[in-house]
């Protein structure tokens, strides 16, 4: 390959420290590079935006209940379909499209990494079978430890090197990449049809708390020197006057790492809100980022809901079921035998339902108010809040107040009294937008040590180059250039090749999975020790030996590997 | 006399369902099982041959009680002898009747083909391995 | 040479304990097997080469020209069928779904003729379920609805419900009651603690029974429904809203009845009743080993379990109109593709004569009915046998599958690979 030089560009790169240069990039071979290779192909970026690939650091495109979503739902799939074109695979599906649906898409909106917020252990081959169908982005799965006996077992035993070990064994058996706590305890809770209520609540059968189970796992992190830190979905989400769980939670947090946070909270809107009931309930907004922007050690994502119909899916089982008993939709539920659990609904959030309009409200509150753009990045929860599509749509909205009071006219009239939404004059800058997409998820999920997330010589070349000119543009006016801008890259280029121009993929993709082995010393390996291996010969229903996803899955991987301090 | 057939997975037919061309396969997939009061009332014992009709098509079994099925009820394990006799409509749900077909029941004397005669009769070529 | 926690090529259940001996290309032993996993193994009835048909009889033919000829039919169809699927792996269902996709094919799985209506009622009402170790730890009430695990899923009982201990219940003998649900008395209705005896196609009112009792309408209830008592749908009502963790496993019998897909919306809107009360969960038993891999592999490609149409550039789906037999019925599709399943023996005679009528390929390890009625047959390794890849238990569980030996057969996925370059060359 010859290599690529960019001309031109109007670059942002947060991390290199570029808020806004015109430059020239040269890549070659894959990798960023100083000077401009012979013979390159020139793009002409003509003064367009020029980021960074996108990372998202919490979407739901692979595995389990993804595919469950897909499955129960012919009505969402035949709502967005393509047929094969070029490279291009026929596609399904709006708020849960099929892999090459999810992967084009992304792509063609200038996504080159994306993080699978929640995979079971015990089911992690499904998912990296789906990351390999996903061709066009590296991909990374959050595994979850919110309800693993063996943890909660050494939580009770206040035995953080073993919590260490167990998830070292596990996460290098999944082939996972980060930690990750879906409302702990309460996954295990709904095992009997249960649920925690704070983060003080006895897990039944085991007694532990969430706290014990958080601030357990967030040391026993540190201890594995893992490059992300715990990811957190907070207990109690969506019930009203949550905001105190997740204030609770917040306190918990130390601050044990210079590099990033040391608790990653994810989806905070859907853990924001005040009142008691359904009918007054109301933004926190305020109180969660005021305690946020009081701790460095915590990182938070939006969680953003946008009107219209989309699918929720995640491993907190016990919140889908308060969910249907809401909706009387349709409703899945899939537990994993001593791990977790999951739930899928679908649902429609409406203009015209005050509860909705408040969870749009504080979504952006959340994101208007932490007053560092590296610690509340863009997210939906896709497609719990919208299907990531949406992303340009909340990114206009961030950077003008007045599509902001376009909104206000056609939402729910009483939501102003609700929410603080309307007197926030902040407009983000393309600056903030770059941290906020890329930047800020390359550093919270500690991926920047494989050249991740900035475009500095050395840096893995996934640029994505927007028809948006920044200096002729006013996105506090221009909103729908920017809407139209972020959702249709002219290029977008990952690994140092072109993959996506002008809405359309044009190449076969060849993505990479991104997961961690921390090392242990031999005493705390956990295959070895006869208490885990009896988890296996008593109380699983596959093999120990047949549990761990064989290097096959991961054709293209890549290992980030990490000493433990044990 | 009338009876309605369903059908079902039998240990036997699983243990042989690699091997179609074989015997055993056949002896299983050709049984019809059926309450010994209505063998009684058919005049028909363990191992008589049957011919079974329906609407769909005809062919020729073999009988063996079974005390666990109520009169008027018959039992065939799936496989080609009992889809002879089951019709492809699906009422929209893409499944046949497989549980519930309507059918009649003699005694006669005429063989139980094979598997690869049955499949003759659909168009096919016997291959014999 | 032994090899250990090999798993299970036959049924939905995929038991991965097995410990299976092999000498060479032959298995001499097998270890921890139901009956079924004894005769997979041992079983010794391969089709040696393939095989085309010439006149009356047949002919053999090497693998190259086989896998063209094949290639040509499927170029040349107007609307190719490609069915099967469930006895082979993921990655090969993967090539086939791709094939289908550039063919403009319909592509269909066992599911059809099986859980078909099962994933129609989930699209309508959901399904609650989860992993069979859910089941094992906790479930002190368990129900097959319509099932008869001992014939079709040995050893499901023993390693997931009735005989299993496990961590929250000791001694499952004691501990757990199994209810049986049948028209008809099997070899699993009689280790039950409670066999409810319904009437042919009665099952969707004895369903809407106890979901009345279960709403607190018993004086609703008529002395007899469908052939149960009043009293028996009381005691079994009261047994499942008193269970800590209470498991329907619902078999065939329920999606094959009347009724239909309507059976089992009935009986997951019990289970989501249920719930109301206690904690409940429902599994269909999957029969044939990957079909539910199937169902997985379709849908993260295509967006549907089943029934894709790809007529249209776009994927289509509705079952009643996509599916085998309602296209074999209308004598509809002018080629079929069968891998990995024998539709000659489970689909009703005029499909298979149709199937008689155009032509027909398969893919698979062993002659059976389908053979008589095929143009060519292509042999195949034996997946979880001498070929290996990605299988889903009935539940979701993803497991790989052991080679034991490296024989002599290409696998699905190679012959499968080599027909799609050609259709790709063809079709571009």
């Amino acid at each position: 390959m010859a290599g690529i030089l960019i001309k031109n560009a109007f670059v942002i790169d947060p991390l290199s420290g570029i808020k806004g240069e015109v430059m020239d990039i040269a890549i070659k071979n894959g990798k960023i590079v100083e000077e401009e290779p012979p013979g390159a192909e020139v793009i002409d970026a003509g003064g367009c935006l020029t980021l960074p690939g996108g990372i998202d650091s919490h979407s739901h495109v692979c595995g389990t209940k993804v595919n469950f979503g897909r499955y129960m739902s012919p009505e969402d799939m035949r709502a967005g379909r393509t047929a094969r074109k070029g490279v291009m695979h026929v596609t399904s599906g709006y708020s849960v499209p099929t892999t090459f649906g999810n992967s084009y898409r992304y792509s063609t909106m200038g996504y080159t990494t994306i993080l699978e917020g929640a995979m079971a252990p015990l089911e992690a081959r499904h998912t990296h079978e789906e990351f390999n169908a996903t061709p066009h982005q590296d991909m990374l799965a959050n595994t979850l430890f919110d309800g693993n006996w063996s943890i909660m077992e050494a939580v009770r035993e206040k035995d953080i090197a073993r919590a260490a070990a167990v998830v070292a064994w596990v996460l290098a058996a999944a082939k996972g990449f980060a930690i990750k706590l879906t409302n702990p305890g309460g996954t295990e809770a709904w095992g009997w049809g249960e649920d925690v209520q704070s983060i003080h609540d006895p897990v039944p059968r085991f007694g532990v708390t969430p706290a014990e189970i958080i601030s357990t796992m967030i040391r026993a992190n540190e201890i594995l020197n893992l490059p992300h830190s715990v990811h957190l979905h907070c207990n109690n989400l969506g019930v009203p006057g949550n905001y105190q769980t997740t204030l609770d939670t917040i306190d918990l947090a130390p601050d044990l790492n210079s590099k990033r946070q040391s608790l990653y909270l994810t989806h905070v809107q859907f853990h924001s809100y005040g009142g008691s009931t359904w009918r007054d309930i109301c933004s926190k907004s305020e109180d969660i980022t005021r305690a946020v922007n009081n701790r460095p050690q915590v990182v938070m994502d939006m969680g953003q809901i946008m009107f219209g119909r989309t699918t929720t899916m995640t491993a907190d089982g016990p919140m889908e079921f308060k969910l249907y008993m809401l909706h009387h939709n349709k409703w899945s539920n899939h537990d994993v035998e001593l791990e977790t659990g999951s739930g899928i609904i679908p649902v429609y959030y409406g203009r015209k339902s005050l509860v909705n309009c408040v969870m749009w409200s504080i979504g952006l509150e959340l994101a208007l108010l932490t007053r560092n753009p590296w610690q509340c990045l863009l997210s939906t929860d896709s497609p719990n809040g919208a299907p990531f599509v949406k992303y340009p749509e909340i990114i206009a909205l961030l950077m003008s107040r007045r599509f902001r009071e376009n909104e206000r006219r056609m939402i729910d009239p009483r939501t102003e009294h609700f929410v603080p939404l309307f007197a926030i004059e902040r407009e983000l800058d393309w600056y903030e937008i770059a941290v906020m997409t890329r930047a800020a998820q390359a550093k919270a999920l500690g991926i920047t040590c494989i050249g991740k997330g900035y475009m500095a010589p050395g840096a893995e070349a996934d640029v994505a180059i927007f028809p948006i000119m920044p200096d002729k543009v006013d996105p506090s006016v221009d909103f729908q250039q920017v809407m139209a801008g972020f959702s249709r890259t002219r290029y977008t280029i990952k690994r140092g090749r072109v993959v996506a121009r002008d809405g359309e993929v044009v190449v076969e993709g060849a993505n990479s999975t991104i997961w961690t082995k921390a090392h242990v010393p031999d005493a705390y390996d956990m295959s070895l020790d006869p208490e885990f291996q009896k988890k296996f010969e008593q109380y699983y229903t596959v093999r120990m030996s047949n549990y761990p996803v064989q290097d096959v899955y991961l054709p293209r991987g890549v290992r980030i590997d990490t000493e433990a301090q044990l | 006399m009338n009876f309605l057939l369903n059908t079902g997975r039998t240990i036997a037919q699983g243990s042989t369902v690699e091997r179609k061309n074989s015997t055993k396969y056949c002896e299983e997939a050709s049984a019809v099982s059926m309450n010994p009061v209505d063998m009684f009332e058919l005049m028909v014992e363990q191992g008589d041959r049957v011919r079974v009709k329906s609407r769909a098509g005809e062919v020729v079994m073999w009988v063996r009680p079974d005390p666990g099925l109520v009169r008027g009820k018959v039992f065939v394990c799936l496989g080609p002898y009992a889809n002879h006799l089951v019709g492809p409509e699906t009422h929209g749900t893409g499944m046949p009747d497989f549980k519930s077909t309507p059918v009649s029941i003699e005694p006669t004397d005429d063989p139980v083909p094979s598997v690869a005669m049955l499949m003759r009769e659909c168009g096919g070529v016997p291959y014999e391995d | 040479m032994k090899i250990e926690d090999v798993v299970c090529p036959f049924c939905g259940c995929l038991c991965d304990d097995l410990v299976v001996e092999v000498e060479g290309t032959r298995v001499v032993n097998v270890e921890n097997g139901c009956t079924l996993a004894n005769e997979k193994f041992m079983g010794d009835h391969r089709l040696k080469a393939p095989i085309r048909r010439a006149g009356n009889g047949w002919e053999a033919v090497s693998y190259d020209e086989a896998i063209e000829e094949t290639a040509a039919i499927l170029l040349d169809a107007d609307r190719p069928l490609l069915y099967g699927w469930s006895g082979t792996y993921g990655e090969a269902q993967s090539v086939g779904v791709h094939l289908a996709e550039l063919l403009g094919a319909v592509i269909d799985n066992t599911s059809t003729v099986c859980h078909g209506p099962s994933i129609m009622a989930i699209q309508e009402v959901g399904h609650p379920g989860c992993t069979l170790g859910q089941v094992k730890n906790r479930a002190d009430v368990v129900v097959y609805w319509a099932a008869n695990p001992i014939e079709a899923h040995p050893r499901h009982m023993s390693r997931y419900t009735t005989f299993c201990d496990g961590f929250f219940v000791k001694s499952a003998f004691r501990e757990r009651k199994v209810v049986v649900v049948d028209v008809r008395e099997t070899d699993s209705s009689q280790v039950a603690d409670e066999f409810v005896k319904v009437n042919p196609g009665g099952d969707y009112a004895v369903l809407s029974a106890l979901r009345a009792i279960v709403r607190g309408k018993r004086d609703l209830i008529p002395p007899s429904v469908e052939g149960v008592s009043r009293e028996q749908l009381f005691r079994v009502a009261d047994l499942c809203m008193s269970a800590k963790f209470g498991a329907i496993f619902f078999g065939v019998g329920l999606t094959m009845a009347q009724g239909k897909n309507k059976n089992i919306r009935n009986a997951i809107e019990l289970t989501e009743e249920l719930n109301r009360h206690t904690k409940f969960t429902i599994s269909p038993m999957r029969g044939h080993w990957n079909v539910y891999g199937s169902n997985e592999v379709f849908t993260w490609i295509t967006g549907y379990p089943y029934a894709v149409d790809f007529a249209r550039g776009i994927a289509f789906y509705n079952p009643g109109e996509t599916t085998s037999v309602d296209i074999l019925r209308r004598g509809e599709c002018d080629a079929c593709l069968v891998v990995a399943s024998d539709p000659g023996a489970h689909f009703p005679r005029a499909c298979a004569e149709h199937l008689a009528r155009i032509p027909t390929v398969q893919i698979d390890p062993h002659v059976n009915a389908t053979t008589h009625l095929s143009r060519i047959q292509i042999p195949v390794a034996v997946t979880g046998i001498d070929a290996e890849g990605t299988a889903y238990r009935m539940d979701g569980v993803p497991i790989r599958t052991r080679r034991l030996f490296y024989g002599n057969y290409p696998d699905d996925l190679e012959v499968l690979e080599k027909i799609y370059r050609i259709v790709r060359e063809a079709r571009g």
